[in-house]
């Protein structure tokens, strides 16, 4: 059992790391609106808080600081002083000294010397001017790209909840398992109780995948700061606007995107929107708008970057596709604007004519890619030139279930997450054609190339695939339309079986080498089945193409 | 009979250091509430003997709690609870029928000498705390 004192720390962490998200966000808020008194009473409330807790904890220095903050808000609240001028650089250094001397404390570790700052308050609560040892704008550069942070206690720790959900999903196996048996055995009593037993399990899973929610606006509500700092350093005018906090999604699908997130809020903000001169110039307002936009669409979560900036110009794009030997400059020529801003998500793709400190280090929008798909999920952007940019994130609301298309090549059982599937079609062989070698179906006005999964798992190591031969396809063909990065492909099948909500479970070593199977499953009937992984295979089909 | 306490505090730490510290005193804690607004709703619904109570709530102040408590349940002793700075309201909460009061950051043997007595004052001698 876990000692009181360590409960005491964990409790002490988690709420004080909650309080200093609080604290940034509405300090920030403040500095827009000083006559904001909620955002100063809730300032002063959470000063008062974080200062008894951690006198409690006996993390001394911490509560002196919180403290003298706290007077300093209480002074502001009072109206005998007003958050301008200098004092404003101080109070956010000390919510920013707070939040290192939490994590300090978090880490075990020293919590750093807090002395010029504790002098600068006690100078300020007696009405003297503030020294600053540096440039206050030099450090506001370097918050503008530091890291954040999830906390990663719900109250209860993240891996446990973890551990519940892999014991679930063995036991949602088994279960259908169970229930195959029983109709084969057709024991009424038997089946019943597997009946019962796949409600409560159902029951159980779907309980334990709630548990696991929180609200996006956990790390929404990090972005006022982020924004207000890299705007800051990059000098641009930015509004923010922040919808869909409430809209709930697995935590660690929101870990996993925390990185991403905040590279297409600083790309947003560094290459997407223009100086306050250049809009103005352009006819638009002085100050930018970027949105974080959150909302649920079916079963997944929608997540949207928006940005009312220059936009993406697609023929500069096309241009360097083919200067970075992405693809022939003839094939460039017909591609469509949607596949030319794929290009984007390519590998050391980057469009920005300048490194900037802000968005040039670190990821690319190949990493932004690389963690939507490790979630399964799709990332798309649309573009009008002179207008703006939008990103966006569907993800799967949970990690654990995922539906799933089941279909057959040479009797074996195989499937498909529907996140990537656009749609399902059976043609006859005269409605495809040959083009270049590549198979071609006219599917809603679109060209679509179709190859034979079949030749595509067994095509050998290095070869090509063959020539597509309409020839070789009798009757009507079952074709699943994938769609990845705004490429589509059809893959024919031997037959469709059904739809099915799947537990996918990771491929052990040295299988997990293959990345063309994102997992497997366990049917009902007993038999496994191999999760096609939908970026890879397109992936080896462009390489493999004719 | 074990005395029945509800504890009024924004702050999860100190709900639970609090409730650890009546708990394993022999109270029964009936209740935590984080904010005024469920502070009444619970004082009403569970009917404590005691309740210790922040002075500073996020939707309204332990002042504004304590005059509507004292409206519906004139006999329940109040424990505010405080931190350095705030003798100004304590004081008006004192005056406005608090029992008692603790100071932040506070010592299990304070808290439960305090919660003691205000009880021993309720009915003298039938508590076993």
């Amino acid at each position: 059992m876990k000692s009181r004192e360590q409960e005491y720390r964990e409790i002490f962490m988690a709420e004080a790391l909650e309080y200093y998200d609080a604290m940034s966000r509405h300090i920030s808020e403040l500095e827009k609106d000083p006559a904001d008194e909620k955002a100063l009473n809730e300032l002063f409330r959470l000063m008062h808080n974080l200062k008894a807790n951690a006198r409690a904890m006996g993390h001394s220095d911490i509560g002196e600081v919180a403290h003298r903050m706290e007077t300093i808000f209480g002074l502001i609240r009072s109206k005998e002083r007003a958050f301008e001028g200098s004092l404003v650089p101080v109070l956010f250094t000390g919510v920013d000294t707070l939040g290192s001397m939490i994590r300090a404390v978090g880490e075990g570790e020293k919590t750093a010397n807090a002395d010029p700052l504790l002098a600068n308050l006690e100078r300020l609560v007696n009405g003297e001017e503030p020294v600053f040892e540096e440039d206050p704008d030099l450090a506001s550069d370097e918050d503008a790209t530091r890291k954040l942070e999830l906390s990663d206690l719900v109250y209860i720790q993240i891996k446990k909840l973890d551990h519940l959900l892999n014991l679930v999903g063995e036991l949602i196996i088994d279960r259908d398992r169970i229930l195959t048996l029983s109709q084969e055995i057709g024991n009424p009593a038997l089946q019943s109780t597997a009946a019962h037993l796949f409600r409560i399990a159902d029951d159980l899973q779907y309980s334990v995948m709630d548990a696991r929610l929180v609200n996006v606006g956990s790390l929404f509500n990090k972005f006022p700061r982020v924004v207000r700092d890299v705007a800051t350093a990059e000098q641009k005018d930015v509004e923010l606007a922040i919808l869909g906090q409430d809209i709930q999604i697995d935590r660690n699908i929101l870990q996993i995107i925390t990185d991403a997130l905040l590279h297409l809020v600083r790309n947003a903000i560094g290459h997407g929107l223009e100086t306050p001169e250049v809009r103005v110039k352009a006819g638009k307002t002085a100050e930018g708008h970027l949105t974080l936009s959150a909302q649920t669409e079916r079963d997944d979560v929608l997540i949207q970057v928006i940005d009312d900036g220059r936009g993406i110009d697609v023929e500069s794009v096309r241009k360097k596709a083919v200067e970075r030997g992405l693809t022939t400059a003839e094939a460039a020529r017909n591609l469509d604007a949607d596949a030319v801003r794929a290009f984007l998500f390519e590998p050391g793709f980057s469009m920005a004519k300048e490194v900037t400190d802000i968005s040039g280090r670190g990821v690319g929008l190949d990493v932004v890619k690389l963690a939507i798909d490790s979630l399964g999920g799709q990332l798309r952007v649309d573009s009008v030139l002179g207008q703006g940019t939008t990103f966006s994130l569907v993800l799967p609301t949970s990690i654990a279930v995922k539906g799933a298309l089941l279909f057959e090549i040479a009797d074996r059982s195989y499937a498909i997450p529907l996140m990537h599937t656009d749609s399902v079609v059976s043609l006859w062989p005269d409605e495809m054609h040959v083009i270049g070698g590549v198979l071609l179906a006219r599917v809603l006005h679109e060209n679509i190339p179709v190859v034979n999964l079949h030749d595509l798992l067994n095509s050998s190591e290095d070869g090509v695939l063959p020539t597509a031969n309409k020839g070789s396809l009798v009757g009507r063909q079952d074709i699943i339309i994938v769609n990845y990065n705004n490429r589509k492909l059809g893959l024919i099948v031997d037959r469709f079986l059904r739809q099915q909500d799947i537990v996918i479970k990771p491929m052990s070593k040295p299988l997990d080498m293959i990345d063309l199977f994102g997992g497997v499953t366990l049917l009902g009937s007993g038999q496994v089945c191999l999760v096609l992984d939908v970026p890879a295979l397109t992936r080896l089909f462009l390489a493999k193409r004719p | 009979m074990k005395n029945r306490i509800l504890i009024v505090d924004d702050s999860f730490y100190m709900r639970t250091m609090l409730k650890n510290m009546l708990t394993d005193a022999g109270y029964e804690v009936v209740g935590e509430a984080a904010n005024g607004q469920q502070a009444l709703e619970m004082a009403s619904a569970t009917k404590p003997d005691l309740i210790t109570l922040d002075v500073i709530l996020p939707d309204n102040t332990g002042l504004d709690v304590l005059k509507g408590i004292r409206q519906e349940q004139p006999d329940v002793k109040v424990v505010m609870c405080s931190a350095v700075g705030q003798e100004v309201i304590v004081n008006e909460a004192l005056e406005s029928g608090a029992t008692a009061y603790i100071v932040k950051p506070f010592s299990e043997e304070k808290v439960l000498e305090i919660v003691g007595s205000a009880l021993q004052n309720a009915d003298s001698g039938s508590t076993e705390a």
